[in-house]
């Protein structure tokens, strides 16, 4: 008997890789030495991305690849999950955004040379549109200690006396992204823990001036907040004094500092001498005399939509002027003077104002002791206004009837504004 | 959500929502009674039904959104009001955190005083006990001081101890803070994640509602378009079931046409056929004689053809001769054409020539008509002077002869002298024929014209004029004769030249007229009245004739034309008229040349004239002059005889006196003068 024996009953020609496949993998392969990417075709290119590491120099990717599923996995490598909504939907931004933050807020001066910051400036600059700094290391003083671990451990062995505690210079990196929109900044150490020292949150005057001028380079800038950080009245009057007339600034952040009524002041001045539309300064030392300068500002001023003062102690003084303000003013949207220890006076004050304002759409007046009176001033107010939509007055010891009231007439302006 | 919020603020809640749900209701009723009254005004049903459907969807979707905004609100509320209360309380915190340090600075400061005062107490002492020399005292005033210093470090002590405790308790504070605030974290977490779930459960719930309402209506509306479609296919069928019938009932009907045309059209074209075949035949026939014909004719034509070379050839060399000759022809012509040139010049010089002699001769015959002018005046004159000269003559001879008869009569006859009858006598120089001075047709015109304008006021003298009119106009009325001219003036415009018409327009219309009249005067010829009364009466008669032509034509015209000559006629009627008054006036110009002239004149009169002249002395009177004569003759001879001897006598006496004279001159030429004297004086009487 004779067998037929089958050569290879498996063998399919699906088996054998082909020769593009191998050519792909190849490029892969050697990307880095050769990066071929664009002259590919469009299949092809997207099976190279799919298989391209995400451990690539970035010198090389950079500005070579902009297909975003490489950079959503770059991304979700580094970070896990990532809600790529706040970045314009471009993972790309996100990605160059976040490496270009880690790479200030772990920056040690002194230590570390300063053009590790500035190689990334050719890579990134296309696509950092907003950066978010949320930690700023000061520089180190004894170097036997050990450095190359995150910031917490190093800050907490720096010495207490150092000559310099200047920070991060900002003035190499700003005025070199071209696309900067928004740039949020804090002079802190984030997570230290038991190792907390205070001269970790120090914001020195030169780190200050570095900053403004910083700052005032930056001509596309849209977004400014300087938050936690200890501005007090002498930082608040450099940083304003080199931003006035400045081309784009639309919003300004300065909460959870310590301005005083000398940067009230300043901030006054920056009102009516610049294109702000948001101006917030809650959680401050403000008190009677600096919004009143602030109060005086918004009467000339055309632009500002809306207004932060929560937090401070402005008092009856300040809530009076900005009172009369509102009066004269004729583009404020929303204003938030909570917790400023107001009482009556202002409730009677607010009440006037919104009798002859027609263009506040919200106010804000909670954590006041303005009492049953001031509720029921409020109220008779209320009952002339037609454009008000948003009226808090929680926690201000008023009457529940007037509060009711008042929320009926919001209901009807707001109904009104529907139905426009 | 209700449940979860605090106690005032679902009151408030509850309150507002309430009020928004009544809100909706009224504004539900106000719509759907709006809806009624509009549905009673228009008393249409369907586009209503159609707005109720879409309303009652767009109702719940208002609603839905009423209701979400308000549970929105509601549910930011509470989670703001964590916020607000940490705002609260951070502010509280604040203010007796201030509050707390106000205290601290003053109670330090009131130690600090007070220590200094203890610290300045120690100082005196100090010099006080410096001054002491006592040991003992020494000692007592040191341990004293010891007491105060260490009573004074035991103050500072305490409120060392005091402050640390406060840190204490605000560090424990921070610490409660600090939990705090993670529990108010933790609440808020909770509270979002609640109002997260309640406002995912109430989306899904209003957009179920939303989804039913949308999906009744669809339904309703799914339902009506279903309807209407079943409806209209059914017609649709019905239709076409119709039409199928129809089309079928055509499509035999069809056939049997078909069928019979091709039956008929097959004997048709048989006969065609046959009627072809034999037409074929024919023609075949016909071509087999044209053929024959053909051939025939070829041969003629070829014989032609010959006789043509022929006749070709005698042609071309007729022709050369004919050329050649053309040539000699052409030179000869030439040469003609040099003299007529020639001979055109010398015909043109000599007209030339001729022009200028007829020019002189023009110019010489002027100055000859003159100069017979001149001497025609002049011989006039001479002969009215010789004339007169003559008559003078005679006439102082007839009055001789009449004074001779007269003497003869009175003094020889002794008879009365009767003077024969001399009518010539009075009359004086050359007899002329004197023709009646004649008005220029002008001037009759122009009378016509004005004799018409002036009837009106003045009728006397419309009849004292148009008598003079009649007299000579032969019963030609002024009015028909104004009528004519107006005519002419309108219809003979052509006759007057443009210059004239131009200066004329400033005028005035009678005036213009009048000018216009003269110019066509002059260019017909017309020069006098009578001829002006000539023509009209040549006019009249022209409308007669007419008249009698065509009594049928004229009598149809109006009244006003049928007095005068029709517009249109009258340029013909003046061409006659000018014709036969040229011809008339060529014969009367002609004779009055004649008339003019010497030798015309009538000498038959003048020979009577003269021959009354010489016989004023008659036959009878003439042979008693004869008688007269020889007796005066004789008594003259016997006179002469007489005188003769008288004469004689005379001579005797003077003769004698003569002697005398010598006698007494020669006697007494000295004394005796007296003798001679008287001697001579009776010789003188003798």
């Amino acid at each position: 008997m004779r067998r037929i024996i089958a050569e290879d009953p498996e063998w399919s020609l699906a088996v054998v890789p082909q020769l593009t496949n191998l050519c792909l993998q190849h490029i892969v392969k050697n990307f880095e030495e050769k990066p071929i990417l664009d002259e590919l075709l469009p299949s092809h290119k997207a099976q190279v991305l799919e298989k391209l590491s995400t451990s690539l120099p970035l010198s090389i990717t950079a500005n070579l690849v902009s297909q975003e599923s490489y950079w959503k996995r770059c991304c979700e490598e580094r970070w896990g999950l990532c809600d790529v909504l706040p970045y314009g939907d471009s993972w790309k931004r996100m990605f160059f955004e976040r490496h270009l933050e880690n790479i200030i807020e772990l920056f040690i001066p002194d230590l570390i040379d300063p053009k590790t910051v500035l190689d990334m400036v050719p890579l990134c600059k296309n696509y950092v549109k907003r950066l978010i700094i949320s930690q700023l290391l000061p520089p180190i003083r004894e170097p036997q200690k050990l450095e190359e671990d995150d910031g917490s451990d190093t800050a907490s062995d720096m010495g207490y006396n150092g000559p310099s505690m200047d920070h991060f210079d900002f003035r190499i990196l700003l005025d070199k992204l071209t696309n900067l929109e928004e740039f949020h900044v804090m002079y802190r150490v984030k997570g230290c823990g038991m190792n907390f020292e205070w001269n970790l949150f120090e914001f020195t005057l030169r780190d200050c001036e570095s900053l403004a001028k910083a700052l005032q380079s930056c001509k596309t800038l849209k977004v400014l907040k300087i938050q936690q950080s200890k501005v007090d009245d002498a930082k608040c009057r450099v940083l304003v004094n080199y931003l006035l007339e400045h081309p784009s600034l639309q919003e300004l952040d300065l909460s959870h500092n310590i301005i005083g009524d000398r940067g009230a002041r300043a901030i006054g001045k920056l009102l009516n001498k610049s294109a702000l539309k948001t101006l917030s300064v809650y959680d401050n030392q403000i008190q009677g005399p600096g919004a009143q300068a602030i109060a005086h500002a918004l009467t000339k001023n055309t632009t500002l939509l809306s207004l932060n003062l929560r937090l401070n102690r402005i008092g009856d003084e300040g809530g009076q002027a900005l009172a009369q303000a509102l009066l004269k003013n004729e583009t404020l949207v929303y204003l938030h003077v909570g917790a400023n220890e107001m009482t009556e006076p202002t409730a009677t004050a607010v009440s006037q104002a919104l009798v002859m304002n027609t263009r506040l759409k919200s106010i804000n007046l909670s954590c006041n002791k303005l009492g049953v009176d001031g509720g029921k001033v409020l109220e008779e107010g209320m009952s002339h206004n037609t454009t008000l939509v948003e009226c808090d007055i929680r926690l201000t010891d008023t009457n529940q009837v007037s509060e009711f009231c008042i929320a009926q007439f919001l209901l009807n302006n707001k109904s009104k504004a529907h139905l426009k | 959500m209700r449940k979860a919020g605090n106690s005032y603020e679902a009151q408030g809640a509850a309150n507002s929502d309430s009020a928004a749900e009544r809100i909706t209701a009224r504004r539900l009723r106000i719509g759907t009674r709006n809806e009624a009254k509009k549905r009673q005004e228009l008393g249409q049903e369907c586009p209503k039904v159609v707005e109720e459907e879409v309303r009652k969807s767009q109702v719940q979707v208002e609603q839905s959104e009423r209701r979400m905004t308000k549970l929105q609100t509601n549910g930011t509320e509470l989670v703001t009001n964590i916020l607000v209360a940490t705002d609260a309380r951070e502010s509280q915190r604040r203010k007796e955190l201030e509050e707390a340090r106000r205290l601290r600075l003053e109670k330090l400061e009131n130690e600090g005083k007070s220590s200094y005062e203890k610290f300045q107490e120690i100082n005196e002492k100090w010099t006080i006990a410096k001054t002491k020399e006592l040991p003992q005292d020494l000692r007592d005033a040191q341990s004293s001081q010891q007491q105060l210093c260490a009573q004074l470090i035991a103050d500072k002590n305490q409120l060392i101890n005091e402050l640390q405790q406060e840190l204490k308790a605000f560090d424990e504070r921070y610490v409660k803070d600090l939990k705090k605030q993670a529990e108010d974290v933790d609440l808020m977490i909770a509270r979002m994640e609640d109002q997260v779930r309640t406002l995912i459960k109430s989306y899904r719930q209003e957009l179920d509602q939303i989804e039913n309402s949308f999906e009744d209506e669809q339904e309703a509306l799914l339902m009506e378009k279903k309807e209407n479609w079943e409806q209209q296919t059914k017609q649709r069928r019905d239709k076409e079931m119709e039409l199928l019938l129809q089309r079928i009932k055509q499509v035999e009907e069809y056939g049997d046409l078909l069928q019979k045309l091709r039956a008929e059209d097959a004997e048709e074209f048989n006969i065609i056929k046959i009627k072809l075949e034999t037409e074929v035949e024919d023609r075949e026939q016909r071509l087999q004689q044209e053929k024959a014909i053909h051939q025939l004719n070829q041969e003629k034509l070829d014989y032609n053809y010959q006789m043509l070379k022929n006749s070709d050839e005698e042609k071309t060399i007729i022709m050369s001769v004919q050329k050649r000759k053309i040539t000699r022809m052409q030179d000869a012509l030439n040469n003609l054409k040099g003299k007529c040139a020639n001979q055109v010049k010398q015909s043109r010089e000599e007209n030339q020539s001729l022009t200028e002699d007829y020019k002189r001769n023009m110019q010489q015959y002027k100055r000859v008509e003159k100069k017979m002018k001149h001497f025609a005046a002049v011989n006039a004159k001479r002969f009215e002077d010789v004339w007169l000269m003559n008559e003078e003559e005679v006439k102082a001879l007839v009055r001789k002869v009449l004074e001779v008869d007269r003497l003869i009569h009175e003094q020889q006859l002794g008879l009365t002298w009767v003077p024969p009858p001399m009518p010539f006598m009075e009359q004086s120089g050359p007899t002329v024929t004197q023709h009646p001075a004649q008005t220029s047709a002008r001037q009759a015109a122009a009378k016509a014209l004005q004799a018409d304008e002036q009837e009106d006021k003045a009728e006397q003298d419309v009849v004292e004029s148009s008598g003079g009119l009649e007299r000579k106009g032969a019963g030609v009325d002024g009015k028909t004769v104004k009528q004519v001219l107006e005519l002419l003036c309108d219809e003979t415009g052509f006759l007057i030249e443009d210059k004239l018409l131009k200066l004329l327009s400033p005028v005035e219309k009678d005036e213009q007229s009048l000018m216009k009249l003269d110019s066509v005067f002059s260019a017909i010829g017309i020069e006098n009245e009578e001829d002006v009364y000539k023509m009209t009466d040549f006019f009249m008669k022209y409308k007669q004739k007419l008249k009698e032509q065509e009594e049928v034509t004229l009598t149809l015209s109006g009244g006003g034309s049928s007095d005068l000559i029709h517009p249109n006629d009258v340029l013909v009627a003046l061409r006659a008229f000018t014709a036969q008054h040229c011809r008339s006036r060529k014969g009367q110009s002609q004779q009055q040349h004649s008339g003019l002239s010497l030798e015309g004149r009538d000498e038959a009169e003048d020979a009577k004239y003269w021959e009354s002249l010489a016989n004023i002395i008659p036959e009878s009177k003439l042979k008693l002059w004869a008688a007269l004569e020889a007796a005066l003759n004789m008594y003259h001879s016997e006179l002469m005889a007489r005188s003769k001897l008288l004469e004689e006598t005379k001579n005797l006496k003077q003769q004698n006196t003569e002697i005398k004279m010598l006698l007494y001159q020669h006697y007494i030429p000295k004394v005796h003068a007296e003798v001679e004297v008287p001697q001579m004086v009776h010789f003188a009487h003798k």
